[in-house]
């Protein structure tokens, strides 16, 4: 295995704090917001995170394949979720200390609820609006029914983030900065 | 697990003047009678250990887990022991449901232009925060989000089932005062309550009986007499119409029986179905279907206070406000009886960890006793009462002379008197203090103490600290015995009755001064749980052979 190589690239409207982890060729986008001791790692191939995402603290996002793994817009990692996942959508929620592997492409609109698995031995996408929840990681569709009240709050929760957390914590910037 | 130690309440067992004994720890059936000490209740004017099995329970209050509301007894049933107000739990997973408004409406892109105002729009609806149900999937939606359980009633008291039973209820009312009254005029004897219910089951036997030919013959001797009694009564009662006809209901929910296989033929996943637990609270004829579920109110919790079923005396009584966790009332057994804790002495504790390994592996989970071996095991008592005792152990003889033998200090020892200080420090500075607190009788128990452990140095008082006396005791196993050490003990302790007890209402305590301080003794069995004892292997082949 070739060593890796660092290279961030941070938009110069994103808020990464000093206090991260990062490993290998990573993109993030404006608006975006990564906490202090959050854990990114492209191993493998890059990993490009879009717009308006919450990368909350001690989250971990990895990325074991050669592939680019890209993750859309306006998701919100919480604290402590691990994800592997090679592909994921936009608007979607990966709740506390929740763990989704690298078999599992996440579409659009899904929640993976606290402390839940997705750990398939297949290859898998969740379907849009998907909702995993419970100890026995149920599943079922949400109707949607609440989304744009829901993306409201999370584009004022990435406002209030984006204004606070440079106040308390030192920024990094991306290489080219 | 073991080592263990429980509490004996006397109420299973008839008593005939004295201290009823308990049954043998052996037997499966006597595990009834022993009880953990934060269990246990203690009644001052009996002077008697209280279980939960024995005390009489009353509802002092309704609330509700949700939102903390009293419910004011006269409404529960009214309210069928569910929350009349907001909170509503959800089908699926059980969660608490929040109410939420509407999105507004789609503007194509997708995305507000501007920034949402807190007020959402109607209708509102409930929603999952867990799972994502959404109680617009079901058609109920409200039109403004206060008052969800009232203007939820109105679906739940049209629907046909409970319809039918409010007729059931009114057919029978007429019949059921009639009867009580009538009973209750020439019968006064006889408690009403069990008037009630047996005239109750009259009827139905009464209108099964005459529904069902052939049911009236195999009646029961009193259940006749009952009838012929009721005589004028049972002909009196008008014949029930009910509003549908019975056949009817099993179709109501989507359901019937071809309708259920063409469901499940067609079915995908199992959580299409509903669960048991999800279905328990509707009606039998509720829909298969999980999509179908509807939410329901959540369901009241009730704090209770327990009586002494002797005296009447309240035992535990908790205060009237859901929000709090105290009590008005606490009379519970652990503020007036020693608490003790078994354990085993530290070298051989790890000594069976260490011993474990070679040794049967089946049993090894915890160290485990051998059998021909003679094992010391350690008593820690404490007082929390606020004035020295004098405690004597007296373990039960054990039936089987084959099994083992307990040995334990006979001497009465005392503990030190329950000081809050010693709450807070633990250290060495309480060791001179004590034995100036110590009570009558301490000097020659003391040297005694030393001549015991002088001739066995597992047996005898161990160690003193603060409020706490720790005793050392030996069980010799005999040769070839298999099963739990457990054995019996009854705890005699003495305490000057004329010092104020830690309790609320202050009975039993004149004053000091004019009385000598009284000497009065209380006991009380245990069942100590030493653990399973195991023949060594080698011990073992000689047993077999």
């Amino acid at each position: 295995m070739p060593p890796i190589r660092d290279k961030f690239t941070i938009h110069s409207k994103a808020v990464v704090c000093q206090d991260v982890d990062l490993k290998g060729d990573i993109t993030i986008g404006p608006s975006s917001v990564v906490h202090p001791k959050a854990t990114i790692f492209a191993l493998g191939g890059p990993i490009v995170i879009g717009s308006g995402c919450i990368i909350e603290e001690a989250a971990i996002i990895v990325n074991r394949r050669k592939e680019v793994m890209r993750i859309g817009d306006n998701n919100l990692f919480e604290i402590g979720c691990r994800v592997e996942s090679p592909s994921i959508g936009t608007n979607n929620t990966i709740s506390t200390r929740a763990r989704v592997h690298h078999t599992v492409r996440i579409s659009n609109f899904c929640v993976i609820g606290a402390g839940c698995l997705v750990v398939p031995t297949e290859d898998e996408i969740l379907e849009e609006y998907t909702s995993v929840y419970g100890p026995a990681s149920e599943r079922r569709i949400w109707s949607g029914r609440g989304k744009v009240q829901e993306a409201d709050l999370r584009i004022k929760h990435a406002e209030y983030l984006r204004e606070m957390l440079p106040k308390f914590n030192r920024l990094r910037r991306g290489d080219g900065a | 697990m073991w080592p263990s130690i429980q509490y004996y309440c006397p109420c299973m067992s008839a008593t005939n003047g004295q201290t009823p004994s308990p049954p043998p720890p052996t037997l499966a059936s006597s595990s009834a009678s022993f009880h953990p000490l934060h269990n246990l209740y203690f009644c001052e004017e009996c002077d008697i250990v209280r279980c939960n099995r024995c005390v009489s329970v009353e509802v002092s209050g309704y609330y509700c887990p949700n939102c903390l509301f009293e419910v004011p007894s006269a409404s529960v049933r009214a309210e069928k022991n569910r929350c009349a107000r907001n909170c509503f739990s959800c089908p699926i997973c059980r969660s608490t449901l929040s109410v939420v408004a509407s999105d507004p409406p789609d503007d194509g892109d997708g995305r507000p232009s501007v920034s949402l105002s807190n007020v959402g729009e109607a209708p509102y609806f409930l929603y999952c925060n867990h799972c994502r149900w959404d109680s617009a999937g079901v058609d109920i939606t409200f039109e403004k989000p206060t008052g969800l359980a009232a203007q939820l009633q109105k679906f739940e008291d049209s629907a046909p089932e409970s319809l039918e039973f409010e007729r059931l209820k009114e057919h029978f009312e007429p019949f059921l005062r009639t009867s009580s009254l009538s009973s209750s005029s020439h019968l006064p004897a006889v408690s009403s309550h069990h008037l009630h219910t047996s005239s109750a089951t009259a009827a139905a036997s009464a209108a099964l009986a005459r529904e069902i030919p052939g049911v009236g013959k195999h009646n029961p001797l009193g259940r006749s007499r009952a009838g012929r009694d009721r005589t004028a009564n049972k002909d009196e009662m008008p014949e029930y119409k009910s509003r549908v006809e019975a056949g009817v209901f099993s179709q109501l929910g989507g359901g019937g029986d071809d309708v259920d296989v063409e469901l499940l033929k067609h079915m995908e996943t199992v959580e299409e179905v509903a669960k048991l637990d999800q279905r328990w609270g509707n009606s039998w004829a509720a829909s298969l279907r999980s999509s179908d579920l509807r939410p329901h109110r959540i369901p009241l919790h009730s704090k209770v206070s327990k009586r002494c079923p002797a005296c009447r005396h309240i035992l535990i009584k908790p205060e009237q406000k859901a929000q709090s966790v105290r009590y008005k009332i606490k009379l519970v057994a652990a503020n007036y009886l020693p608490a003790i804790t078994v354990g085993f002495p530290q070298t051989q504790a790890t000594r069976r960890v260490t011993s474990k390994a070679p040794s049967s592996g089946a049993d090894g989970k915890n160290g485990v006793m051998q059998s021909g071996t003679s094992n010391p095991f350690q008593l820690a008592l404490t007082n929390p009462l606020y004035d020295p005792i004098q405690v004597r152990l007296s373990p039960q003889r054990v039936a089987d002379a084959r099994s083992y033998q307990v040995s334990l200090p006979t001497t009465p020892f005392s503990i030190a008197a329950f000081a809050e200080a010693w709450e807070y420090d633990d250290d060495e500075d309480m060791f001179g203090v004590e034995d100036d607190e110590l009570g009558i009788g301490d000097v020659g128990r003391g040297t005694r103490d030393k001549e015991a452990r002088g001739r066995l140095k597992n047996v005898g008082v161990l160690e003193r600290r603060a409020n706490v006396t720790t005793v050392g005791g030996e069980v010799n196993i005999k040769p070839g015995f298999r099963g739990n050490v457990k054995f019996n003990m009854l705890v005699t302790y003495t305490y000057r009755s004329d010092d104020p007890l830690p309790s609320e209402d202050g009975a039993g305590t004149p004053s000091r001064s004019t009385k000598p301080p009284e000497v009065k003794t209380f006991s009380f069995y245990t069942v100590i749980d030493l653990g399973p004892s195991v023949v060594p292997k080698d011990d073992k082949l000689d047993a077999e052979s």
